[in-house]
């Protein structure tokens, strides 16, 4: 198995270098959100007298630019691929295969994310020249860091293998899909630091997957979580890997009987 | 005139294909909806740490907001379905169907597709516009109303030469879908008042993408903030950029005769 | 069935196709009440392959040819009748059978696109865990027969349509699998590319004993391939028997190439296709054909008679211009 994670990976990582340019210009696309962002909390912080919630402008700074990383590891199949998927065959030519299909995904852009990770260190680089990012992470919170990035990796593969499998059943689901992301969007991390919600939004979020996967790996670079909080953080990212994969097993299997009633 | 002619008849075709799939209506409808969710939740979740930004109140916002979705569904609707038809068109020589018709070829590639209900956001614009216009309680003169619809013009324009400029790349530059991404990111920024960006960013926002005209200066003319200068630049932009777009079309269009031949 | 590589029992595949009405109130009306038609795809199909036996599997678009080799690969559940492949249920796909078979369809492309077939190659050997020695003989071994030593380093995406349905056999064949199923593998290619992967797998069934279900537009394939034949149309099984066997079954005339001693006008005895002086070609209903040839016989004074059968395709699309519904035939 782990032979065909490394060969699979490898493939992944040949392949996505030779769109080295293309790989750049998407990651470039994706800067404006987290800048948009920064740019209107700094403003605010400054605003205030220098700091709103806890964050800094430099706080700000690190906490976004730690975002593009993470958001790059949270890049996984989108559920809008499975329509094409089955459509184009490769899901009959993955279920010829003595393997499961997630381990192919999981492998494949798990390569991917290591050329990603390359490419990121020069704008990482680059968006700390111009923003100032106040940033002193502990070795242990790197480590953990390192970890959890992965860890938010599995978990939104998980989930967004649930969200495409629906596509056995139906395809008009475009609009679950943005109603999901946009739960995700506020709920996560992403649109803003946890600590700035609103305390019913926070308690709302601890029942979701969503903040493991965004929130968590950046507060644990840049954030000042306990030794504590940094171990429980990953035993619950660990939880939430265990739970994602059930559900991924449950509706997997009847969505294969579903796909041999009906056809592709 | 012959160009209004040639708009009605495309539109009119275009809308017929659409009406066919009105299921994709309601889909939009919801999609749209869930975008404006955001964009409100997002709006409070600022003001709820702070009463101003930049000098702009919630409501103002509300403005500058509505704007950002008008013209972001008048993009989606019209121009960004012309320009993914024209950069395909080019990829794969099929350009010589538009260029064959006794029509000035900018113009036929211009109108040639219409994404029917993206115009959704247009509506839902103008109806957040319209809300937030009554929640500032001040009345709108005619010539503020007059400065909004002359400053959405030009910035139309603007948002529309810039995009021939760059689908025109596509006659050099063969892969050019990325920079699709790179507007739609950048186009995000319009969400809010191009004031509060550093001054480079503003620059770039205003100059190289010109967003700052399309959304930041006609949410001004509402808001009382329009000044005749910045109009009167808007004026000008819109114009230079508009011959600045001609010409590039035309001598990627030569490019286009020279590699088919 | 223990001596079968494949069996078959009373197969069948049936569709519920939701009908669908045009208006958004009918849209609506069916979210609620959905009309359903059933299509059956495959209808109480059956036959036995023996291993290392090549069949050729033959029908026109939508007869159930691909339906069939979708439900012996175990991508479809069938809804009535037995499977049994290598003595597995292909429908569970378990782990040990999928080891076993390939399915080849030629209008699909399995290869890694941006990188050389060799990379594509040690994927499907970390797929299915060939040991590395193994692995390295039968691919030399393949390349070698398909002729692409030179080609097997280049991106996939700039190999001809031919040489990369090549590397998609050899890659589907790495594993050495012990049936193989191959829908149309020869579509769209030119003669010589069609020689050389007919050649190849006539080569691999020899090596290796595989069992082959083939299907093909060209009747050449078959022709070179497979001496048994099983057409389906309309879901069902019209013919499984012998190639030569078919043509007497269902070709409709013969053509008496006759030389007369003098020039005659031959045309109550038929339909003349050609008459060059003394040489003329006439089309007679098969049944007739003896009886015609006696008259002739009879009547003329012939220096040479010979009757021909009608080239195999037109024979085909004769079977599947005849009705569905007669009985089966077994031969």
């Amino acid at each position: 198995m782990l032979d065909y994670y490394w060969t699979m990976a490898r493939t992944a990582i040949i392949t996505q270098f030779q769109y080295r340019t293309a790989n750049y210009f998407y990651m470039i696309g994706m800067i404006a959100e987290p800048v948009i962002y920064l740019v209107v909390w700094s403003t605010i912080a400054t605003a205030q007298g220098g700091e709103v919630g806890g964050f800094t402008p430099g706080a700000f700074a690190a906490y976004y630019i730690v975002w593009t990383l993470v958001r790059n590891m949270n890049i996984v199949f989108t559920p809008y691929g499975w329509e094409w998927r089955i459509k184009r065959g490769e899901l009959s030519a993955a279920l010829l295969r003595p393997i499961h299909p997630l381990h192919q995904d999981l492998a494949y852009f798990g390569g991917w994310k290591l050329v990603v990770i390359v490419l990121w260190l020069p704008i990482a680089a680059i968006l700390a020249l111009i923003f100032q990012p106040t940033l002193n992470p502990t070795p242990l919170e790197i480590g953990v860091f390192a970890i959890a990035i992965w860890g938010a990796y599995l978990i939104r593969s998980m989930f967004l293998w649930l969200l495409g499998m629906i596509t056995f059943w139906t395809t008009r689901v475009s609009a679950l899909y943005e109603l999901y992301f946009a739960v995700e969007l506020l709920l996560s991390g992403r649109l803003v630091p946890m600590s700035l919600l609103p305390p019913w939004a926070r308690d709302l979020a601890l029942f979701m997957p969503f903040q493991w996967t965004f929130g968590f790996p950046i507060e644990a670079l840049v954030g000042t979580l306990s030794t504590t909080e940094l171990l429980t953080g990953l035993a619950i990212q660990v939880l939430w890997i265990l739970i994602g994969l059930g559900l991924v097993q449950l509706v997997w299997r009847a969505g294969v009987r579903r796909y041999g009633a009906v056809g592709g | 005139m012959g160009m209004f002619r040639l708009m009605y008849h495309f539109f009119r075709i275009g809308a017929m294909n659409e009406l066919q799939y009105r299921v994709n209506f309601w889909i939009q409808l919801l999609q749209s909806g869930v975008a404006l969710a955001v964009g409100l939740i997002s709006l409070a979740l600022v003001f709820s740490h702070t009463t101003d930004l930049a000098g702009w109140s919630q409501t103002e916002l509300l403005v500058v907001m509505g704007v950002h979705i008008m013209m972001g569904g008048l993009i989606g609707a019209v121009i960004q379905p012309n320009m993914l038809r024209l950069m395909e068109d080019i990829r794969e020589g099929t350009l010589d169907f538009a260029l064959t018709k006794p029509e000035d070829a900018q113009i036929m590639v211009s109108v040639r597709e219409i994404r029917l209900w993206r115009l959704v956001d247009v509506i839902l614009g103008a109806i957040l516009l319209g809300t937030a216009l009554v929640l500032l309680g001040d009345a709108i003169g005619p010539l503020q109303a007059a400065g909004f619809v002359v400053a959405t013009i030009f910035g139309a324009l603007m948002i529309y030469s810039f995009w021939i400029m760059l689908t025109s790349v596509a006659f050099w530059v063969v892969r050019v879908d990325e920079m699709l991404n790179l507007f739609e990111g950048i186009y995000a920024a319009g969400r809010w008042p191009v004031g509060i960006y550093p001054g480079w960013l503003r620059g770039l926002l205003t100059f190289l993408v010109p967003i700052a005209f399309a959304v930041t200066v006609p949410a001004e003319a509402l808001t009382g903030r329009l000044s005749g200068a910045t109009l009167g630049l808007a004026a000008l932009l819109a114009i230079g950029l508009l011959g600045l777009s001609r010409l590039v079309w035309r001598i990627g269009l030569r490019q286009y005769g020279g590699a088919s031949a | 069935m223990h001596t079968s590589a494949i069996h078959v029992n009373g197969l069948t595949k049936v569709y519920h196709v939701p009908e669908r009405q045009a208006g958004l109130l009918a849209a609506m009306r069916s979210l609620v009440q959905r009309k359903v038609r059933e299509v059956h795809a495959v209808e109480n199909v059956s036959f036995s392959l023996a291993p290392g036996e090549i069949v050729g599997f033959l029908g026109p678009n939508g007869a159930g040819k691909t339906t069939t080799l979708k439900m012996l690969s175990g991508l479809l559940f069938p809804s009535g009748g037995e499977v049994s492949v290598l003595g597995h249920v292909p429908s569970r796909r378990e782990a040990a059978y999928l080891k076993q078979i390939t399915l080849v369809m030629g209008n699909r492309n399995q290869l890694q696109w941006d990188l050389p077939a060799l990379d594509s190659f040690e994927l499907q050997r970390a797929i299915y865990r060939i040991p590395t020695d193994q692995f390295q003989t039968t691919r030399d071994e393949f390349i070698e027969m398909m002729e692409v030593g030179d080609l097997v380093r280049k991106p996939v995406r700039n190999l001809s349509l031919g040489e990369r349905m090549k590397m998609e056999i050899i890659g589907a064949l790495l594993h050495r699998p012990q049936v193989l199923f191959l829908d149309e593998p020869t579509l769209g290619l030119d003669v010589t590319m069609q020689r050389r992967i007919r050649s190849f797998v006539a080569d691999y069934n020899r090596r290796h004993g595989a069992t082959v279900m083939l299907t093909s537009h060209y009747m050449a394939d078959v022709e070179a391939l497979c001496r048994r034949v099983i057409v389906i149309h309309h879901g069902k099984v019209l013919y499984d028997g012998a190639l030569s066997g078919l043509v007497d079954r269902f070709a409709a005339y013969r053509q008496l190439g006759i030389t007369l001693a003098e020039p005659a006008d031959l045309g109550e005895y038929g339909e003349v296709v050609s008459a060059e002086g003394s040489k003329v070609v006439l089309r007679v209903p098969r049944a007739e054909a003896s009886r015609i040839t006696a008259r002739l016989l009879a009547n003329y004074a012939l220096t040479d008679l010979t009757i021909e059968e009608p080239p195999i395709d037109d024979v085909i699309a004769q079977v599947f211009a005849t009705e569905a519904d007669q009985p089966a035939m077994s031969g």
